[in-house]
């Protein structure tokens, strides 16, 4: 079925061949370009005061490991939105690329961004090989596919048979060689939150710079239109598999991003990293947010690391008591998550304004 | 190959099936994957516990799949009715939610450490079965678990309401117009399969203790075995559930160092090879 659909596909010119203007043909003009970048910046230096105005270790911490956290959530919002593709399994990235910094800082004693980099690379790597059997079946069914890919991963590393590599239930320690820096930070300085968060916001504020700018190309209205009607897409002459696993790839980058930045910041790496509860806090945290949005799932993920610390208890973390509410909540009355509500809510306020001057 | 080793397949496998196929029906009506299915079963093992200590474990047996089939009831009433023309993702979300808040009322209510539930002193013994002596309450188990689901296939295949089920399952709209209840069809599913949730954790209470932990566990396994077997077939996901618990612990035995992968294996094969699923007609 789906080959002869592919053969007509290619027997159709493609809508690439015919020249567009250098606008049409990446969906971006300068001018929203410009401004967008300025926006961009501009939020970049006002977040760097953050942790001046959080003034104590303690809040500093839960700034860095819910921005951390953000760049999860927003890995996974970014692919929900724009490709219709719910991921229960991006704590395959996260915690791939974690466990890869480790690995190769304690046990092979690798520099600390040569370290970095390798996990980032094979956050990458797995996001290719997991995205290109994944993304052909949409809906439960790829849900179910990511959280098999995540769960299958957390079960190979707690297996006995790589205590040596991954140390099982024991997790991993970080630790840099002796004189070794990562980007000019020394470990003392990493694990100082005020010292790492320039850092870790440049991430963010890159992260979502990019999903901003993919989602406003014409690559975002391909994924777009592949998302409505995958069959009218490939009728109209577009490969619908290369874009979702582009957007897929995209999404484990971010998250691998987030994973390196985790195991450097917290110098422990536990299978806790990969388990279906952390996969689901960064799915709830997105949804809850707001998927639509860029604002929204970093906010969702800022607000569950403060309230996981706030609420936890000896008998497990209350918070997710509340996180479950919170999700039931948005899900059946505040569709589009709550900044999304709250973007909708301003505009009827803007137009009932409009509508009663004129 | 040891018999001991393949009756403990087969045990919990009966678990697998019993719990698989509820979740299975679910789906197969309601177009609903019951992320909430594992919080069931382990609701199901802490009401067991609570009967087993006031009372004793055979009332817990009856006991609990009737306080399971209420809980199916609210379920289906106070939240799927309500959400029906949501999309199947969103509605899967929801239904994760409520199994935080389920795990979250049972750590209030019991505590968070492991209840030990017995099995009853009847049972405590060992049968010699082929020469080999093996737990008599696992044998019972298994009893119970094919006399369940053999009477469920029945029931679904021979009486009436099993064939508006079947209708409603196949196609709803059609079914309504035909004159099929489908909303009661739908009331009854959900309460069957949450009732089956409820009898899977009672069972398997006496061998692996009440523990707010254990429905994760049970519901990627039953989430794997639904899909693997083919979305919405019951007779699928009975299969599949068997064999799931038999291939598990004979990974244990044969190559223990990969066995725990065994199950993401099998899934990720079987939905590149057959995205419908084994005996699955439908993708979606």
């Amino acid at each position: 079925m789906s080959a002869v659909n592919e053969r007509v596909a290619t027997a159709t010119p493609a809508i690439d061949d015919v020249p567009l203007p250098q606008a049409v043909r990446t969906g971006l003009n300068r001018r929203s370009l410009l401004i967008g970048l300025g926006v961009a910046v501009a939020v970049f230096l006002v977040g760097l005061a953050a942790p001046s105005v959080a003034s104590s270790t303690y809040n500093q911490g839960i700034l860095v490991s819910g921005a951390i956290l953000g760049m999860v959530a927003l890995s996974i919002a970014f692919l929900a939105h724009r490709s219709g593709l719910v991921s229960l399994g991006q704590t395959a990235f996260y915690g791939g690329a974690a466990y890869l910094v480790a690995i190769a800082t304690t046990t092979w004693g690798w520099s600390p961004l040569a370290a970095g980099a390798l996990g980032f690379f094979g956050a990458i790597v797995l996001a290719v090989i997991i995205g290109a059997l994944c993304v052909r079946t949409p809906g439960m069914s790829f849900v179910m596919l990511t959280l098999a890919f995540g769960q299958a991963l957390y079960q190979f590393v707690i297996l006995d048979s790589v205590r040596k590599t991954t140390g099982a239930f024991d997790g991993l320690s970080v630790t840099f060689a002796p004189n070794t820096t990562f980007l000019g930070l020394t470990q003392s300085d990493i694990a100082t939150p005020s010292k790492i968060w320039p850092l870790v916001w440049g991430c963010l504020v890159v992260i979502a710079t990019i999903f901003w700018l993919a989602g406003r190309s014409r690559f975002g209205t391909l994924l777009e239109g592949i998302r409505e009607n995958e069959e009218r897409a490939r009728f109209s002459g577009y490969n619908t598999y290369l874009p979702r696993l582009a957007a897929f790839t995209l999404s484990g980058a971010a998250a691998g991003v987030a994973g390196v930045l985790f195991a450097f910041t917290s110098a422990y790496v536990s299978p806790d990293v990969m388990t279906f509860s952390t996969a689901g806090n960064a799915l709830i945290a997105a949804i809850v947010g707001g998927v639509g949005t860029l604002i929204g799932p970093v906010l969702g993920a800022l607000v569950y690391v403060w309230g996981q610390n706030k609420f936890a208890s000896t008998s497990g973390s209350n918070i997710d008591f509340y996180t479950g509410i919170a999700l039931i909540i948005v899900l059946v009355f505040l569709p589009g998550g709550i900044v999304g509500s709250l973007e909708r809510l301003f505009r009827w306020a803007k137009g009932r304004l409009r509508r009663r001057s004129s | 190959m040891n018999l001991a080793q393949l009756l403990n397949g087969i045990s919990l496998g009966a678990l697998l099936m019993i719990v698989s196929s509820g979740l299975a029906m679910i789906y197969g009506l309601r177009g609903v994957m019951n992320f909430s299915h594992g919080a069931l079963y382990m609701v199901g093992a802490y009401v067991a516990f609570a009967v087993t200590t006031k009372v004793s474990f055979w009332f817990a047996l009856i006991g609990a799949p009737l306080v399971l089939g209420v809980v199916g009831a609210i379920l289906e009433l106070a939240v799927f009715r309500r959400v029906e023309k949501r999309s199947p993702i969103e509605v899967a979300l929801i239904a994760f939610g409520i199994a935080l808040l389920i795990e979250r009322g049972v750590v209030a209510i019991w505590g968070s450490n492991t209840k030990p539930v017995p099995a009853p002193a009847a049972l405590s013994g060992t049968w010699t079965f082929l020469g080999t002596s093996y737990p008599s309450y696992r044998l019972v188990v298994i009893g119970i678990a094919f006399v369940v689901a053999i009477a469920l296939v029945v029931w679904l295949w021979r009486s009436r309401t099993g064939l508006h089920i079947r209708a409603a399952s196949h196609d709803g709209g059609t079914a309504s117009v035909m004159g099929v209840n489908v909303d009661m069809m739908s009331l009854i599913v959900v309460c069957l399969g949450a009732a089956l949730a409820g009898l899977a954790g009672t069972l398997a209470a006496p061998f692996v203790s009440a523990d707010p932990s254990m429905d994760t566990a049970i519901l990627i396994n039953a989430l794997i075995v639904v899909v693997v077997g083919g979305l919405g077939s019951i007779a699928g996901a009975m299969i599949t559930g068997l064999a799931l618990g038999i291939l598990q612990v004979l990974g244990n035995v044969y190559v223990p160092s990969v066995a725990p992968l065994v199950p993401y294996a099998l899934l990720i094969a079987i939905i590149l090879w057959r995205p419908q699923g084994l005996a699955g007609t439908r993708t979606q």
